[in-house]
C-alpha cells in the first residue's frame, strides 16, 4: 500500500491544459470540505487554458483555489510582462505617478512611529515599487530590504538598486526578531501556504514589530455580483486564497498575530477587471475591454470614484491590516471599518 | 513509515464514477483503500467508446459541466457544448421546453386557474406524484404533458409514485428565463435542470471531454492502480455490533475499516450478513430501459437536441439527437438518435434481438422522421435493468430514511446513482459521494495520521 507519509499530502498532477496542479486543503483550517462558488479562466494574461474552480471552506469560510497550479507551474502562470514585475514610469506615466503619491500616503501612515534606523522588509517585492517609494520618501536611515521568488522581479528590483533576498520568505531565512515593520502587500494571497508564510515573517519581526498586510477584500459589491465567474480579484489562476475581514483576522491570529488596526481602502482594479473579464469571456472586441486595463487612466480613474463610495461603506477593495507579532491585538469579527 | 501499524483498509465496491470519486478522495488523505470491480474496466455507467464507424457511444450522460471539468483539472480538453435544447411532440408540432410550453393558452389558463383555487381553499400537500403536478403544472399541462411522460417512463401510474419525483425537476420560471438568456448571449449550453447537487449559474454549462464522458474516471483513477482489482466481485460483507468489520473476496476474508458500497441498493442486503438494517432496500426497484442507438445517415433529423414524446401511439418517450449539441459524436453528415424505452425486464421488448429492437424504434420515430429506415445504417443497443431509480410511495419514508440516516449500518455507506438511490447526473455523483466519504474520512484519519 503506498501512503503518502505527509500529514497533508498533496500529489501534483498534470491538467489537460499540461500544467502541473495539485490538490489541496483548505490552507487555514486543513480541512477538505469546501463548495465550489467560481469557476473561470486566465481572462487577463491567458497562460493556460485550463478552468480554474474557487471554493469556500465549509468550516472557516476561507476562499481557495483547488485544484491549483502545483510550485513547478509558477513560471508558466507569472509571464515576463505580468504587471508585478514591470510597473515601470515609461510604460505607465500619469498612471504611475498618481499611484505612487497614493500608495506614499499609505505608506507613510504605516511607517508612521518607525524609528530613525529601523528595518523595514516588503515580502512580495516584486519589481520593488513600493521599496522604492520609502526609498523617496521615507527617512534616510530607513534599511529597506526586499523578497521574492520571481528571478524576473528580483532582477528587475536589483537593478533599482535594492537589496532583494531571492526566494520565498520561508526559503531566505531572514535573520530572527530582527526587522521593525513587514510588508505584503498584495503577496499573501499568492503564497501556496499564507500560515507558513506569516510564521516566517513572525519569526523575522522584533518583538514590538509591526506586518501590514494588504490584499484583495472578497467582501464587496463587485465580488457579489461577478462572483460566479468574472470577479477581478480571482485573477486565475494565481491567487491561491482570497480572504475578507474574518478569514483574515482568522489568518493572523493562527499565525500568532494579533490586529492593531484594519480598515478597507481604495483599489479601482477589481471592480474594474470584473467587467473587463466579462467582456473577454463574451468576446467583445479588444478595443473595448482594451480602455479597463492597468494603462487606462480613464478606466482607472472611473473604478477609483465607484470604489471610493463602497469604500466609504467599509466594503474597500483591498483589505488592509496592521498586525502586530505580540499577538495581543484584538481578534477581528465582521467587517473592517464598516458601518453594518 | 513508522511501527504503528496502518488501519485496516476501507473496501470500495465498484470502479464508476462514484467508486473512483471515493478512492481519489481517500488517497488525496491517505487513507488506504482496496477498490474492487466486478468486470474488467473501470468506468461504469460513465463509460464511452468510439465504434469503427466513426460514432461515439456514451453509457451513461452525455456531458458534465464546466465545473466538474475543472474540478478535476479537465477544463482544457473538454470542448463546450454550444447549444442544448428539448421540445415536446404535441398534435405533430414540436414545442420547446419549457418556455415554448408556456405559449399554450390551455395550459397557462389551466395553471391559473390551479393556482387561484388553491390560494383561495387550502389543500394538503400532494402525496402522490399525479397530484403534485396537477397542483403544480396545471391540470391541462400535467394530464397531457408531464403525467403521460412519467408514467412512459417509470412504468407505473403517476398516482403510486412519490412526490418527489416533481421535486428533482429545475428551479423557477424566472431563473430558467435569465439562464436560457445567458445561454443565448454566451453561445453555451448553459446547464438548465442539470445541477442538483450545486447551484446552477450563467457560468456552469455543459462541456464534453475530448475523449469521451469516460476521461473524467480515468482522470480520477490515475495514480490509483495499485490499489485497484478488476474483474474481481466483493462476494460478501460482514457486519458485526452494527458495523461492517470485513469483506469476502475471491473466498478470502479480508478485514475493512469501512465499506463504500456502488452496488444497487436493492442489491446491497444481498451482500450484507449479520445484520437485517438493510432488508427494507431490498423492494427499492428499478425502472429497466433499453437505449437504442439508431447510426443514420444525415443531421438535424430533429427540431431539436431531445424531443419529449408525451402522446399515445409513441413507445418510446424520449428521442435524443446528441450531435446536434456535440457534432463530433458521429462523423460528417451522419448522425445518431437515441431512442429511449421504459421496459420489464424479460418482456417482448427486453428479450427481442438488436435488429428487432432497432426496427421497431424506427417504425416508432416515423411520424418524426418519416424516412428513418432508408437512413438507417447500423445501430447499437444497450440493455440496462437499473436505468432509473423508481420512488414509489410504498417505499417512500424508507428512501428518504437512506438520503438522511444512510444504510443504518455506521461504516457502511451507499454511494453513487445506484447506491444512493437517486436521480444523480455526473457532477451530483462527484459532490454527493464527496459528502457522504468525508465523515469516514473524518473518522479515520487521526488513525492513518497516527500511523
Amino acid at each position: 500500500m503506498n501512503v503518502p507519509s505527509e500529514q497533508t499530502p498533496t500529489a501534483s498532477t498534470l491538467s489537460a491544459g499540461g500544467l502541473p496542479i495539485e490538490e489541496v486543503d483548505c490552507p487555514l483550517c486543513g480541512r477538505d470540505d469546501a463548495e465550489p462558488i467560481a469557476v473561470g479562466e486566465d481572462f487577463e494574461y491567458h497562460t493556460t487554458r485550463d478552468s480554474w474552480r474557487m471554493v469556500r471552506c465549509r468550516r472557516c469560510r476561507l476562499l481557495y483555489l483547488n485544484p491549483r497550479p502545483a510550485p513547478a507551474a509558477l513560471d508558466a502562470i507569472y509571464p515576463d510582462d505580468y504587471h508585478a514585475f514591470a510597473f515601470e514610469p515609461a510604460r505607465f506615466g500619469l498612471i504611475h505617478a498618481v499611484r505612487t503619491r497614493l500608495e506614499a500616503r499609505r505608506l507613510r501612515r504605516w511607517c508612521r512611529g518607525l524609528p530613525k534606523r529601523a528595518r523595514v522588509v516588503d515580502v512580495g517585492c516584486g519589481d520593488g515599487f513600493h521599496l522604492q517609494i520609502l526609498r523617496r520618501y521615507g527617512r534616510p536611515g530607513w534599511q529597506l530590504e526586499g523578497v521574492d521568488p520571481s528571478p524576473r522581479a528580483v532582477t528587475a528590483a536589483r537593478r533599482a538598486g535594492l537589496n532583494i533576498h531571492a526566494g520565498t520568505v520561508e526559503q531566505v531565512g531572514l535573520p530572527p526578531a530582527s526587522y521593525d515593520l513587514a510588508l505584503m502587500i498584495m503577496t499573501l494571497e499568492h503564497v501556496p501556504d499564507p500560515l507558513a508564510s506569516l510564521a516566517a515573517v513572525r519569526r523575522a519581526l522584533k518583538p514590538r514589530g509591526r506586518l501590514v498586510v494588504v490584499t484583495d477584500n472578497a467582501d464587496t459589491l463587485d465580488f457579489r455580483l461577478f462572483g460566479r465567474r468574472h470577479w477581478g480579484g480571482y485573477h486565475f489562476p494565481r491567487h491561491f486564497h482570497l480572504f475578507d475581514a474574518a478569514t483574515l483576522g482568522a489568518t493572523a491570529a493562527a499565525a500568532g498575530f494579533g490586529v492593531r488596526r484594519a480598515e478597507t481602502a481604495v483599489s479601482p482594479i477589481n471592480a474594474m477587471y470584473s467587467l473587463r473579464n466579462l467582456l473577454v469571456d463574451l468576446g467583445a472586441p479588444a478595443k473595448v475591454h482594451d480602455r479597463l486595463t492597468l494603462d487606462s487612466p480613464v478606466g482607472l480613474g472611473l473604478f477609483t470614484v465607484l470604489d471610493a463610495l463602497q469604500a466609504a461603506r467599509g466594503e474597500g477593495s483591498v483589505l488592509c491590516a496592521t498586525l502586530e507579532r505580540s499577538g495581543r491585538g484584538r481578534v477581528l469579527r465582521g467587517r473592517f471599518g464598516g458601518a453594518r | 513509515m513508522s511501527a504503528r501499524t496502518q488501519p485496516a483498509p476501507v473496501v470500495i465496491v465498484g470502479g464508476g464514477l462514484a467508486g473512483l470519486t471515493a478512492a481519489h478522495a481517500l488517497r488525496h488523505h491517505g487513507i488506504p483503500f482496496r477498490l474492487f470491480e466486478a468486470s474488467d474496466r473501470l468506468a461504469g455507467l460513465a463509460r464511452s467508446f468510439r465504434d469503427a464507424d466513426g460514432f461515439s457511444h456514451d453509457f451513461g450522460a452525455h456531458f458534465i459541466t464546466n465545473r466538474l471539468a475543472a474540478a478535476l483539472g479537465m477544463g482544457a480538453e473538454c470542448r463546450t457544448v454550444q447549444h442544448y435544447g428539448e421540445v415536446v411532440r404535441l398534435g405533430g408540432e414540436d414545442i420547446s421546453y419549457p418556455l415554448g410550453l408556456l405559449g399554450v393558452p390551455r395550459f397557462d389558463l389551466s395553471a391559473a386557474w390551479t393556482r387561484l383555487r388553491d390560494a383561495v381553499r387550502s389543500t394538503a400537500s400532494p402525496n402522490d406524484a399525479a397530484t403534485w403536478f396537477r397542483h403544480n403544472f396545471g391540470r391541462a399541462l400535467a394530464d397531457e404533458v408531464a403525467l403521460p411522460l412519467l408514467e412512459a417512463w417509470s412504468g407505473q401510474a403517476a398516482e403510486r409514485l412519490a412526490p418527489a419525483v416533481g421535486e428533482k425537476l429545475p428551479g423557477g420560471l424566472l431563473e430558467t428565463l435569465w439562464l436560457k438568456l445567458a445561454g443565448r448571449l454566451t453561445d453555451r449550453a448553459v446547464a438548465i435542470g442539470y445541477c442538483g447537487a450545486l447551484p446552477q449559474s450563467a457560468s456552469v454549462w455543459h462541456v464534453y471531454p475530448e475523449h469521451g464522458v469516460g476521461a473524467i474516471c480515468a482522470r480520477l483513477a490515475e495514480g490509483l492502480d495499485d490499489a485497484v482489482t478488476l474483474g474481481t466481485r466483493v462476494q460478501r460483507i460482514r457486519v458485526e455490533g452494527g458495523r461492517a468489520v470485513s469483506v469476502r473476496v475471491e473466498d478470502d476474508e479480508l478485514p475493512v475499516s469501512a465499506v463504500i458500497s456502488t452496488a444497487p441498493i436493492h442489491v446491497l442486503p444481498r451482500l450484507v450478513e449479520g445484520t437485517d438494517a438493510l432488508e427494507r432496500f431490498a423492494r427499492f426497484r428499478f425502472r429497466p430501459m433499453i437505449l437504442a442507438n439508431l447510426n443514420l445517415e444525415g443531421r438535424h433529423l430533429l427540431s431539436d437536441t431531445v424531443v419529449w414524446l408525451p402522446e399515445r401511439g409513441f413507445a418510446s418517450y424520449r428521442v435524443t439527437e446528441a450531435p446536434i449539441s456535440m457534432p463530433w459524436l458521429a462523423p460528417e453528415g451522419k448522425t445518431t438518435l437515441t431512442v429511449d424505452i421504459g421496459c420489464e425486464v424479460g418482456d417482448d421488448w427486453w428479450t427481442a434481438s438488436d435488429a428487432a429492437i432497432a426496427a421497431r424504434c424506427l417504425e416508432d420515430i416515423a411520424p418524426l422522421v418519416p424516412d428513418a429506415a432508408r437512413r438507417h445504417r447500423s445501430h447499437r443497443v444497450l440493455r440496462t435493468p437499473i436505468g432509473y431509480p423508481l420512488f414509489m410511495r410504498d417505499y417512500e419514508s424508507d428512501r428518504l430514511r437512506l438520503a438522511i440516516d444512510g444504510t443504518g449500518v455506521d461504516n457502511l455507506l451507499s454511494v453513487g446513482r445506484n447506491g444512493a438511490f437517486d436521480h444523480l447526473l455526473m457532477e451530483d455523483v462527484y459532490c454527493r459521494t464527496l459528502a457522504q466519504v468525508q465523515p469516514l474520512i473524518d473518522e479515520l484519519l487521526p488513525a492513518v495520521r497516527a500511523a
